[in-house]
């Protein structure tokens, strides 16, 4: 069984998921219920660290679009951070790029929301 | 020994009869047994039928031992009957003058009756005073019962010396004093009154009192009255059997009464104890029959409250997303985990062994309080070294739980956590094979959505690998003659996997098929089916398609990539990855799907090999955990482009499996290959 780790941790008024391992259908769930704590505590903003993760299938994309549009109708977004090329490959062919907004490092992703404030 | 004891208890009935036919008889011709022999025949007569009936009763008795009570009270009705019979006898027979009793027929008749009535009483009564010995006996007693038997014999025959010599009586009364000794001796086995329930022993106390009374009257009347007399003019060693068999009960029922009283006080922890054990014992008859979680875990509580004297018990399981209140007896679910949670957050969440808590200490902060505990246990159900939940059990009274309490919750947790884990165990298989079932369903779906055949045609070969993963991954590809000239294609791959990922396969294709004959432009199609999927779609679903009109005759290819692998087109021995933006279907229903999703057209040349794929291929794993990416697929087409299409198909195939052979595989594979042949 691939491994699959989240954790959560808040800069600022921003929430950053740190991902890692594998992402798919079977470690999902993990992934989603962080996203629904995150709703019920009605925190928008919310940066996803892709620096450890090894793998994303589709189940593991449906999860962002899954809670993008709920964080943006609230003034917030999800952003993505510190991907693998491996990985941002995934989104890209996906054209996840058009819709999301991708950043190398994790603090200029944390910017992106203090400016729009 | 054991075969001659098997015949006598199957004659035993027979012989007991012949024996007392032989009596009566004897003594209808001699009334009386002035002379030495006819008494000493007399006596053997009397003694074989004492002993035979003996061995057929004890032997019929023995089915009686689950109630020693009716055994007793069995016993008890007898002797009183006998303190019934004797005293009315008295005055019945007639006596003579001088005091001696007549032996007129109908005295003889009526003795002889009352003889055999004596015989067979204070043998039943013998013999249930046997059975109840030898109860819940744990070593083998025998050897006690058997001496004492052995002198109630000689105390019988010691009776004949007396009439060869009147002062031979010494034998006869030291017989007599040893069988009462070993009497008192064997008396004290009375084991089996432990085992009674507490009404039981106070029942018992009474019957005691009554019985030790009514056997000592008895010995008193067959010692000292006109009916004693005659029985020992009878029979002597009766009249002997019969005061020691008296003096049995007497000494037997004061033994019982003294047993009993001292049992008393611990009766009630003996029924608690039986209690316990009848409820282990259900538990464990339950793990067998009880599959249902939900049942298993709602016996398992309410006998908790029983096994330990609780108020109140709920049961808790730990799974991976925190605890779950399973059963709740006599307490609100709100009430129990608002318990549960409190103790469990108090200081160190896990015990591993039972612990019991003051629920005054821990609600201390609380002034009202709905429901007032006292004491909480809560028992670990452990499994292998793991916990799984706990055991609550909560008592209103001040009584704490004790020694007993405490084990006797903790075995019941113990017993209780492997049932539930085998009901759990055996959920969990009945959802796997569910599943199973279910991917059947999803795999046959699947199979009946994909072409039978592919449209080839001399100018447009065309070749298309299907190979499905366990878990059905979604691939899907299609083909549509458009008109004599053009061929239309898909190859989509839904997200998700199994039923519903079929499920949104066969929408998909309806949409497909149906947009197909309307729209002739890639893009204009895929805008129209992404519109369609809006409210159609999970949000966390998507599709993602290719999808392309092919001209057999002029070899031009419109096609259309919604967030699909890129298509790969080979010319002359080279590769070419094509990837015009656009996303995949489903993702966002706002303009930036038309607007980002562009159109290619491509003038195919003579040979020229288009090859569309599910990511299948380029994400299969080695063990290393590597890709199989998209280079070696594009050199592998190179490399092969010369040989027809699904000799390709086999080649990459094959390079696919033995890069991926320690890994299984994870998702649908799909590969459509086209050559463009010019005429």
């Amino acid at each position: 069984m691939a491994e699959f780790n989240v954790n959560l941790r808040g800069v600022g008024s921003v929430s950053v998921i740190d991902v890692k391992g594998y992402l798919d259908a079977h470690t999902a769930p993990e992934l989603e219920n962080v996203f629904n704590n995150l709703l019920d505590q009605k925190q928008y903003q919310v940066v996803v660290n892709f620096d450890d993760l090894k793998y994303i299938s589709s189940a593991g994309l449906g999860v962002f679009m899954a809670y993008v549009e709920t964080m943006r109708e609230n003034q917030g977004d999800i952003k993505f951070s510190n991907m693998k090329e491996n990985v941002y490959n995934i989104f890209d062919l996906l054209g996840f790029p058009i819709l999301y907004e991708f950043f190398k490092e994790e603090k200029d992703a944390i910017q992106k929301f203090s400016e729009q404030v | 020994m054991s075969s001659n004891s098997k015949i006598l208890s199957a004659r035993g009935l027979e012989n007991a009869i012949l024996l007392s036919v032989l009596l009566f008889l004897f003594n209808l011709i001699f009334p009386q047994h002035d002379v030495v022999v006819l008494m000493i025949i007399n006596e053997i007569l009397v003694f074989g039928s004492l002993y035979f009936l003996y061995n057929y009763l004890h032997r019929s008795l023995a089915y009686k031992t689950d109630s020693p009570l009716s055994l007793v009270l069995n016993a008890g009705i007898l002797g009183a009957l006998l303190f019934f019979i004797l005293s009315i006898a008295n005055s019945v027979l007639q006596t003579g003058k001088d005091g001696k009793i007549s032996f007129s027929f109908f005295n003889s008749l009526l003795f002889i009756i009352l003889i055999f009535l004596f015989i067979a009483a204070i043998v039943y009564i013998f013999a249930s005073f046997r059975e109840l010995f030898f109860l819940r006996q744990k070593k083998d007693p025998s050897t006690y019962f058997s001496t004492m038997l052995s002198f109630f014999t000689l105390s019988f025959f010691s009776n004949i010396l007396i009439h060869f010599d009147s002062s031979l009586d010494y034998p006869r009364d030291a017989f007599f004093y040893v069988t009462i000794i070993l009497i008192i001796i064997n008396s004290i086995r009375v084991a089996w009154i432990a085992f009674l329930t507490k009404k039981q022993k106070y029942y018992l106390l009474g019957l005691a009192v009554v019985l030790s009374i009514v056997f000592g009257f008895g010995f008193a009347l067959i010692i000292d009255s006109k009916i004693g007399q005659m029985v020992l003019s009878f029979s002597p060693g009766l009249r002997t059997i019969f005061s020691l068999v008296m003096i049995y009960g007497m000494i037997y029922f004061i033994v019982i009464f003294f047993t009993t009283l001292f049992h008393l006080p611990t009766a009630e922890a003996f029924d608690r104890k039986a209690q316990e054990v009848t409820s282990m014992m259900d538990v464990t008859k339950l793990m067998t029959q009880v599959f249902d979680f939900k049942d298993l875990a709602d016996t398992i509580t309410s006998m908790t409250t029983k096994v330990c004297n609780s108020d109140s018990a709920w049961l808790i399981t730990k799974n991976a997303n925190g605890i779950q209140l399973n059963s709740v007896h006599n307490i609100g679910y709100v009430d129990a985990n608002e318990v549960s949670d409190k103790v469990l957050g108090s200081g160190d969440p896990s015990f591993d062994q039972i612990e019991i808590i003051d629920y005054e200490a821990l609600f201390a902060d609380r002034k009202y309080k709905e429901h007032h505990y006292h004491m909480i246990a809560v028992a670990p159900l452990e499994v292998h070294g793991k916990i799984n939940g706990y055991l609550f059990a909560a008592r209103n009274k001040e009584k704490p739980f004790d020694v007993d309490d405490r084990r006797s919750v903790q075995t019941f947790a113990n017993y209780a956590a492997v049932a539930l884990e085998n009901a759990m165990l055996i959920q969990e298989s009945i959802e796997k094979e569910r599943l199973e079932k279910e991917l059947d369903v999803a795999r046959d779906i699947q199979r009946k959505i994909l072409p039978v055949n592919v449209p080839s045609s001399k100018e447009l070969s065309i070749s298309a690998l299907f190979v499905p993963a366990f878990e059905v991954g979604g691939d899907y590809y299609d083909f549509f003659e458009l008109d004599s000239e053009n061929v239309a294609f898909v190859v989509a791959d839904v997200s998700g996997k199994g039923i519903s990922a079929a499920f949104i396969m066969a929408e998909v294709k309806g949409i497909f098929e149906s947009l197909s004959t309307i729209f002739s432009n890639p893009k204009e199609l895929l805008i129209k089916v992404n519109e369609i999927l809006k409210g159609n779609l999970d949000r966390k679903n998507f599709v993602t398609a290719i999808y392309g009109v092919l001209n057999r005759k002029t070899g031009v290819l419109n096609i259309s990539r919604a967030g699909h692998t890129p298509i790969l087109k080979c010319s002359e021995g080279s590769v070419e990855r094509l990837q015009p933006s656009g996303i995949g279907l489903g993702l966002d229903f706002s303009n930036s799907f038309s607007n980002s999703l562009k159109q290619l057209e491509i003038q195919l040349q003579n040979n020229d090999i288009i090859a569309c794929y599910s990511d299948g291929i380029t994400e299969a794993k080695n063990s290393q955990g590597d890709d199989f990416g998209f280079d070696r697929l594009e050199q592998l087409i190179c490399k092969n482009s010369f040989k027809n299409l699904d000799d390709i198909s086999n080649v990459i195939m094959k390079e696919l499996s033995l890069f991926s052979q320690d890994n299984s595989q994870h998702d649908d594979i799909t590969l459509v290959l086209f050559k463009w042949i010019k005429q």
